[in-house]
């Protein structure tokens, strides 16, 4: 785990905007040879994982514009959803990976997915997902329910 | 190769945590506020060397300066990304991501405080460069560049905003500018030509399109463009006006197409061109038909003073239709050319030379030999059309002649209605003389005329076609007997003729039959209508058997009347003049005019001779037994006295005529649509109505307007209108 190395094509690399900028601060006249770049806050075993999908779509064209709507509203694609079904642990590191490397595409699908485990559940089925224990009292808990009322799907 | 290390000390971002994000939100902004006052300290560090000039300085430090800002802003991504993001969104703070804020930093510690020097550094550069000299083009482009990226504003960071190179630079530069070419063109016009300066112009403005292409912004370019159009074109117009004339004497096209290009810039500047051009066009016109007047008035005196006579030609004092369409359309055709090369069809100079062209066609010394006689011109013209139409036209006159050059002047007519009826009259002559030289010509000439002005301006002369054709199918219902006799039955309506009562000629006893046929068959076919034979016109060929013994007999051609005469003497030999008379019919003025070529032309002999017993009862007249002549083809008819001036004026009356009658349809139609009128509109609308056709006097529509108030077709109302009636 510690020290380890990762050779790859510049192609699969750049996906990162973070990497990309670097590649072409240090090497302003293209890059001559290879050099090596440290992410030290990136566990190995992640690293992989984001590797993997760099690698996978070191082809695919991503929309660059920066409308904020479009890309909410635009599903998961089917390959990162698949991609995507590891342990919440790993999903929170992937996630976490891509906004320090900021490589938006794939922020954006770990985001969604989270999403999906979100949507259309109830309080209590999200605190087993989630594993989040209950520390509203049952009057406080009343209160909200509530307050909130006119929400619930009757 | 990238390495990836697990360390135990890097800070993890994770949420849920609060304490963890306070401190990095803290961090970024204790990031920040270190990284703005390092900008700061490097920015007010810089110092020029003492050798430099500041411009120098000013753009060695900034090129530096911008890519090192543009590592820097890669570095501080994440807390561009993050904290920046978040601060702007969240706060009103003045909080830029890294790049705009080293950007602000070096405005406010370095471009604030030296703007003055900077500018006029730039401007001396600038100006240098106008003056020829060499300078170093990059300062100049990096220096205002860098005014653009400085134009940072507080919310809208993505976008280019040009204030500070609006209000910092361009203001300035565009008022130097201003005063370094009105400087410029003072002197230059103080020590040389226009024309030196209209090439001057042209360079000048060249230069300057390429600098600004080079190193302005766009913002600029329209500006320059306009101090430019002001300093160099629009203060000096007059000075071009002075050398347009002199221009146009010597015909130096490419000067004039020069000075034409730089005043099209200034629109407002070409129509005084414009006028100065038709003026001109209008005197060099006068000019040119002065001359030909008095060219053929000098030629009138000569032939006069050596005693030819030249009663053939055109009334006299004429000048030759030819020469003057030619003269009128060489005019027009330089013109156009210069038009064509020198203003590149310009409509401001299309309209001036339309005018111009209008103005001489109609007003000059020969169209109006006097300023109240109707214009000549359309007379010109048909008689222009005539000469080269008619088949006994020689040849070698006419072959520069064409239809093509009648349309150039046509359209310039305000006359039209009445070129129609000189066209037309002469077209009758030609019809009926068939001395038509082509068919396919006369069509060409009537679908031409049909293109440029209306269907309707034609119709009368196509009917008169349609009536020659009818006419010849007509010959065919003759009896064998007359087969050489070819009647025209014409439209009383289309064709300039008019039935003379005094021309009630009585038929010879010989010909009734086939007149009389004719009448029957007509009238069968068309019942109702009314024939009646006009015998002013026509011709007959009359075989004498007048020779000596063994010659092949003369041939006459003689007019109806004469025919009728020589066919009374088949009966008799001698007859009394009142006999004679008698069995002719006509008045006595028109009889004498038909007789006087056989008493002149010694077929018939008159006792007493002399002319003052031409017309007495008792003056006898005998055919002679044999006819002496050199020829044996005799025309009488040539020459009868004709009454060539009753006939203009004739025409001139009928063309009246027609307008009044056009006036006056125009205003019922109007009024019919309109129910009420003010005088003022009724009256343009009138005019406007006309202008296809001639130009109305608004005396003649006032005219047109009483009669109908008096016929009851309108009525007055309210002092200043008028009312339909139906």
């Amino acid at each position: 785990m510690n020290g380890e190395r990762f050779p790859v094509e510049p192609k699969v690399a750049e996906k990162s905007v973070l990497i990309k900028n670097m590649i072409r601060d240090l090497n302003p006249d293209g890059l001559q040879e290879d050099f090596e770049i440290p992410t030290p806050n990136v566990r190995a075993n992640v690293m992989n994982k984001v590797l993997e999908w760099c690698t996978h779509h070191k082809d695919t064209a991503f929309s660059e514009d920066d409308d904020d709507d479009a890309r909410r509203a635009s599903p998961v694609d089917e390959w990162d959803k698949n991609f995507l079904k590891v342990d919440q642990e790993m999903l929170y590191e992937i996630i976490t990976a891509a906004n320090y490397l900021n490589i938006r595409p794939l922020l954006d699908s770990g985001c969604k997915v989270v999403a999906e485990m979100i949507r259309n559940k109830s309080p209590v089925e999200l605190r087993r997902v989630f594993n989040i224990v209950n520390d509203f009292t049952p009057e406080e808990e009343l209160a909200l329910k509530k307050e909130n009322e006119w929400a619930e799907d009757r | 190769m990238l390495g990836s290390r697990q360390q135990d000390t890097g800070s993890r971002i994770s949420g849920g945590n609060k304490a963890v994000e306070s401190a990095y939100l803290l961090n970024g902004g204790e990031m920040y506020v270190c990284l703005s006052q390092y900008l700061r300290h490097f920015v007010e560090k810089l110092t020029q060397k003492p050798d430099e000039q500041f411009l120098e300085f000013y753009v060695k430090k900034w090129s530096r300066y911008t890519i090192g800002v543009g590592y820097l802003n890669n570095v501080f991504d994440y807390m561009n990304r993050y904290w920046v993001q978040k601060e702007r969104n969240d706060t009103q703070n003045k909080i830029y991501e890294v790049n705009t804020l080293a950007l602000v930093q070096w405005k406010y510690y370095m471009f604030d405080t030296h703007s003055t020097i900077l500018i006029q550094e730039i401007l001396k550069e600038i100006e240098k460069q106008r003056n020829n000299e060499v300078v170093d083009t990059y300062l100049i482009s990096a220096a205002i560049k860098s005014l653009v990226h400085l134009g940072v504003e507080q919310n809208e960071t993505k976008k280019p905003n040009l204030h500070v190179y609006v209000n910092m630079f361009e203001q300035v530069f565009l008022s130097k500018t201003k005063d370094y070419y009105m400087r410029e063109s003072q002197n230059f016009l103080s020590q040389y030509t226009v024309v030196d300066y209209l090439r001057k112009c042209e360079t000048r403005f060249a230069e300057e399109i390429s600098r600004s292409n080079n190193y302005l912004e766009d913002h600029t370019k329209k500006l320059l463009v306009d101090v430019l159009n002001e300093a160099l074109i629009e203060d000096h117009a007059a000075e071009m006006y002075s050398q347009f004339i002199p221009l146009l004497e010597r015909n130096e096209i490419e000067h004039i197409l020069r000075m034409y290009k730089l005043l099209s810039r200034v629109k407002s500047t070409l129509p005084p061109l414009a006028l100065q051009f038709e003026d001109y066009l209008k005197s060099q016109a006068l000019q040119a038909l002065e001359n030909i007047k008095k060219a053929e008035q000098e030629a009138a005196n000569s032939t006069t003073t050596t005693g030819g006579t030249s009663s053939r030609k055109a009334p006299t004092g004429m000048v030759p239709p030819k020469v003057y369409i030619h003269t009128l359309i060489e005019i027009y055709v330089h013109f156009n050319d210069i038009l064509n090369r020198a203003f590149n069809k310009d409509p401001v100079f299309v309209k001036a030379l339309d005018n111009a062209c209008r103005y001489f066609v109609n007003n000059n010394p020969i169209a109006l030999p006097t300023p109240r006689s109707p214009c000549k011109t359309p007379d010109y013209l048909a008689r222009y059309a005539d000469a080269y139409l008619k088949s006994n036209s020689k040849e070698a006159e006419v072959v520069d002649m064409n239809a093509n050059n009648l349309m150039i002047i046509f359209p310039f007519l305000e006359d039209k209605d009445a070129f129609e009826e000189h066209y037309r009259r002469l077209l009758a002559k030609r019809l009926i003389n068939s001395n038509c030289k082509s068919e396919e010509a006369e069509e060409q000439i009537i679908q031409k005329l049909q293109t440029a002005n209306s269907l309707e301006y034609t119709s009368k002369m196509t009917k008169m076609f349609s009536d020659m054709k009818a006419s010849a199918e007509l010959k065919y219902y003759n009896g064998d007997d007359f087969k050489e006799f070819t009647p025209l039955i014409l439209a009383q309506s289309m064709w300039p003729f008019k039935h003379v009562p005094d021309y009630s000629l009585k038929l010879a006893p010989e010909l009734q039959e086939g007149f009389l046929n004719i009448e029957s068959v007509y009238q069968n076919r068309h019942t109702g209508r009314e024939l009646k034979w006009l015998w002013n016109h026509g011709r007959a060929e009359v075989k004498a058997n007048l020779s000596r013994k063994g010659k092949a007999p003369f041939i006459f051609t003689v007019s109806n009347v004469q025919l009728m005469i020589l066919l009374a003497f088949n009966k008799k030999k001698t007859y009394t003049y009142d006999q004679l008379r008698d069995i002719i019919g006509v008045a006595p003025y028109i009889f004498d005019a038909h007789l006087t070529p056989f008493i002149k032309g010694k077929l018939l002999e008159q006792k007493p001779i002399g002319s003052e017993n031409l017309n007495a009862p008792d003056t006898t007249y005998t055919i002679v037994d044999e006819y002496k002549s050199k020829k044996a083809r005799v025309n009488f008819v040539s020459s009868i006295k004709t009454e060539q001036r009753v006939e203009e004026e004739e025409t001139n009356k009928v063309i009246d005529e027609a307008r009044k009658d056009y006036l006056s349809a125009s205003i019922v139609r109007t009024m019919k649509a309109r129910k009420q009128m003010k005088h003022k509109d009724l009256i343009n609308e009138v005019i406007q109505q006309s202008v296809s056709r001639f130009r109305a006097k608004i005396s003649d529509v006032k005219h047109a307007i009483d009669y109908l108030i008096e016929k009851e077709y309108i009525k007055r109302i309210n002092n200043d209108a008028y009312e339909y009636l139906a």
